[in-house]
């Protein structure tokens, strides 16, 4: 009897674990199995020669719409099933996609988009002007509640000329609007025209069947496990060479790395902790790697309200005292440059002639002196009583940051000033740092530029109450030259302008600037296509293949 | 036996009641909100304040939380709010059965190897063979479980290549048995690890309890074998408080799976769960909480009725 019900349990057990084996598929209503159906004869498929690219990636995507996502990995998809008026090259040029071409008047009001002909949306229907004048009304509509809104404000009209011809007219000039108004993915009037804009949202188009006119089309999304999109025989600039992409996702970097490694993967951005370990892997053959300066800078900031940092010579005594050259050296393992100000040496608009606060400790201390700080019976600086203390936040979600954070304190310490580290989870991080609390002394963070080089959100004073602009900074000065360059259309005066800003504000220091990060892609080593660049890392991905 | 179980049934509801309180309390004291992901020069702070008023954020707490408990009863564990316009169920329907796979393999697992290593140190008590077990015992409580888990990916997958580095089943390939239990057999190890020390400790001194009874002694004394006593007569009785662990294994797999599905790029509801307190996706974290304290629950009640079942001499 006991062993009958202990062999009862054991098949039970055994049981349980085939069912759920062979059952991964979960068919929770009739609608789902009839899906399945369809899928299954899937097998067959894998004859062709141009192979299937591997994206390994952390972090999962929400949703495929391009007006209401904000996370990288979903608009790296979006990109791939979608296109958009504009596209821009490795330089940040702007390119055209689903227009062939456009102008623009002299006072760069009024633009006009030709666009392509023959182009078709994945269901088979005809692209046109309906669907651009369609998708540029969505971010205008009351209705509307989506994360996008901003780039559409200055657009007054948008009108259809023709089938193939669209006219925008703005309500006062915006540099912005070409690079990244006129980037926005296109979507299809056919099927989401009669949707209230209110419900596009959560509309089932943006997880389970995204059309569009890119050159992949969505196939699967496999909850946690990958999205598979599958080549578009029809895409407009000739077929893809790759049969699929597979976006996979895993998690663990540590996982991710030996994914690459074994050729799970075939291609994957490597954060600098793992540079290292991507080099060696490089050296075996067993990657190929490309690398360049990204699109961002990392910076220690300050926030203004705090009386400490309100005097432009403490922020500069500051910089003065951090070894940005060491940091680079021990949390980058050299891969970065060190910044004196704001932007980048990849975008076109950096000014590489700032004004520099180099490490120098005693320029640093002279400063301090010059500002009525005394070194106290301790050690520490002293102002009317007052010590030179304050809290240095960041986010335990970036481990260069925790060290930069560390290395920042130390640095600090040997002239005196005493800065206490606090770690934040990413959220609290959020919360606390931001607009309406503000709730630091110090932050250790980094800023990245889109496709436009507009520095408004940064150092405007317009950004303090809602935007960016975290640390409070203000000068008039800066605000009458950002407030002008979104207004010029002509790039090289643009530039300038820029240029002259972001002078001002590395003389400010309203943080101190420490460095501009290079990116790294690891690729399998026979793909083809791929260089690092900042500005499109996926361009012309039609044309890659694998050798 | 029947009314018991109703009873304990029933006793299970204010408790699972009580644990959805603490927990949206608990998530609703965390700084940050589903927004602070949406941080963005793009987003226009009307628009912002619509999402959140249009997802209930704005609300009272306590409105929130009874709203959540009334659709929660109903059987509607409402939208994730950062894939917006998926319901919860689909994901939890999507995710539950791989983690339920993970743990019921680790669990087997788990006793397979804790259970005759037990009763082996219990046999040869203060033997070498004892001391090796129980220092290899104490060095699996003292490791911890991620740290395995990437030693053996490092070693067993990328430089050996017996086993595959993560995921449920190779891409793209057909669904065949044995490639699921390929990619099973790592993750389903690691987890198991996480409790195969403390089970062979309790199966130790179960057994060793058993020996000292009168009852093997006069077996021994009738001329049964060695090997007969052991099996037959003490192992049968030294198993029964092992099903107690049983209910008490199913916490730890639980909070085990959360950082060995990270690892292995397993797609269940622990990698659900940790993705949604980041993201601060209410939905999602409740939903989780709720699963997995009903299976707590069930588990514990489960191994409760099998002990009566397995030891006549209980009767509830």
């Amino acid at each position: 009897m006991f062993k009958n019900r202990f062999l009862l349990l054991i098949i039970l057990a055994l049981m349980l674990i085939v069912s759920a084996c062979s059952d991964g598929e979960i068919k929770d209503s009739g609608k789902e199995k009839e899906k399945e159906g369809e899928d299954k004869p899937k097998v067959e498929e894998v004859e062709k020669s141009g192979g299937s690219l591997v994206l390994g990636t952390t972090a999962a995507p929400t949703l495929f719409n391009p007006l209401f996502s904000t996370d990288t990995s979903s608009s790296t998809i979006e990109g791939f099933i979608f296109g958009g008026l504009v596209t821009v090259d490795r330089d940040f040029n702007p390119e055209g996609d689903l227009a062939e071409s456009w102008e623009f008047t002299e006072d760069g009001l009024k633009w006009t988009f030709y666009l392509r002909k023959g182009v078709k949306w994945h269901d088979g229907e005809d692209f046109t002007a309906d669907d651009v004048v369609f998708t540029y009304g969505i971010p205008k509509d009351k209705a509307y509640v989506g994360p996008r809104g901003l780039p559409f404000e200055n657009i007054k009209e948008v009108n259809k000329i023709d089938d193939y011809t669209v006219e925008m007219i703005l309500s006062e000039p915006y540099a912005p609007f070409i690079t990244i108004t006129a980037q926005f993915e296109i979507l299809p009037k056919h099927i989401l025209g009669d949707v209230p804009i209110a419900d596009l949202a959560t509309h089932r188009f943006n997880t389970k069947e995204p059309i569009g006119t890119g050159p992949f089309k969505f196939k699967e999304w496999k909850d946690g496990e990958y999205i598979e999109l599958v080549a578009n025989e029809d895409y407009f600039k000739g077929k893809p060479k790759l049969d699929s992409i597979i976006y996979k996702i895993v998690p663990d970097e540590n996982t991710l790395m030996a994914q690459l490694q074994v050729g799970d993967v075939s291609m994957t951005g490597i954060s600098p902790q793992y540079v290292e370990m991507a080099k060696k892997l490089e050296s075996e053959g067993t990657v190929a790697l490309s690398t360049g300066a990204s699109n961002s800078w990392e910076y220690i900031g300050y926030n203004l309200r705090n009386e400490l940092f309100q005097d432009k010579l403490v922020r500069q005594a500051l910089t003065h005292a951090i070894d940005k050259e060491a940091i680079v050296q021990a949390v980058l393992d050299g891969a970065g440059i060190v910044a004196n100000g704001p932007g980048s040496p990849a975008n076109w608009s950096f000014n590489p002639d700032m004004p520099k606060f180099e490490y120098d400790q005693d320029e640093a201390k002279k400063k301090l002196k010059e500002a009525g700080w005394e070194p106290g019976a301790d050690g520490i600086m002293e102002k009317d009583g007052k010590k030179f203390e304050f809290v240095l936040k960041t986010t335990s979600a970036n481990e260069i940051r925790m060290q930069i954070a560390e290395i920042v304190q130390q640095q600090l310490n040997e002239i005196g000033i005493k800065a206490s580290i606090e770690l934040l989870e990413w959220s609290a991080y959020v919360e606390q740092t931001g607009p309406p609390v503000w709730n630091f002394d110090a932050i250790v963070a980094g800023w990245s530029i889109g496709s436009d080089p507009d520095p408004t959100w940064f150092w405007h004073t317009s950004e303090i109450e809602n935007g960016l602009n975290y640390g409070a900074y203000s000068n008039e000065k800066v605000d009458k030259l950002l407030s002008e360059n979104t207004l010029i259309s002509d790039l090289e005066e643009r530039k300038r302008i820029i240029g002259e800003a972001d002078a001002i504000v590395a003389e400010d220091q309203p943080s101190s600037f420490l460095y501009h990060p290079n990116g790294t892609l690891a690729t399998a080593p026979n793909l083809k296509g791929p260089i690092f660049n900042a500005s499109n890392t996926y361009y012309k991905i039609h044309e890659w293949y694998f050798e | 036996m029947t009314t018991y179980i109703v009873r304990r049934i029933l006793m299970a509801i204010p408790l699972l009641f009580l644990i959805t309180i603490i927990s949206f309390a608990m998530m609703q004291m965390a700084p940050g909100d589903p927004t602070a992901l949406m941080m963005d020069p793009m987003i226009k702070k009307e628009n912002l304040e619509a999402y959140k008023e249009a997802n209930g954020l704005n609300d009272n707490v306590m409105v929130q939380y009874f709203r959540w408990l009334g659709n929660m009863v109903q059987g509607d564990f409402g939208y994730s709010l950062i894939r917006q316009g998926v319901p919860v169920s689909e994901l939890l329907l999507a995710r539950l059965p791989n983690t339920l796979l993970l743990m019921g393999v680790s669990s087997v697992i788990a006793f397979l190897i804790s259970i005759p290593l037990g009763v082996i140190s219990a046999t040869k008590r203060n033997s070498l063979t004892d001391y090796s077990i129980t220092f290899v015992s104490f060095l699996g409580i003292a490791t911890p479980n991620f740290w395995i888990g990437l030693m053996l990916i490092m070693f067993t997958s990328v430089h050996m290549g017996w086993f595959p580095t993560g995921g449920v089943s190779t891409l793209g390939s057909p669904f065949s048995l044995w490639d699921r239990l390929h990619h099973l057999i790592l993750p389903a190890f690691v987890l198991a690890t996480a409790d195969m020390a403390g089970l062979t400790r309790y199966s130790r001194s179960s057994m060793l309890e058993v020996l000292r009874q009168d009852y093997i002694r006069t077996a021994k004394a009738n001329g049964f074998k060695n090997k007969t006593v052991i099996f037959k007569h003490g192992l049968r009785n030294g198993l029964i408080p092992i099903i107690t662990i049983l209910g008490l294994m199913l916490p730890s797999f639980i909070g085990g799976s959360v950082i060995v599905e990270s690892i292995f790029a397993w797609p269940g509801i622990g990698l659900l769960f940790i993705d949604g307190a980041f993201q601060r996706d209410y939905p999602v974290i409740m939903a989780v909480v709720v699963i997995a304290a009903t299976l707590v629950v069930i588990g514990n009640l489960l191994a409760d009725v099998l002990y009566a079942i397995f030891d006549p001499r209980i009767e509830y």
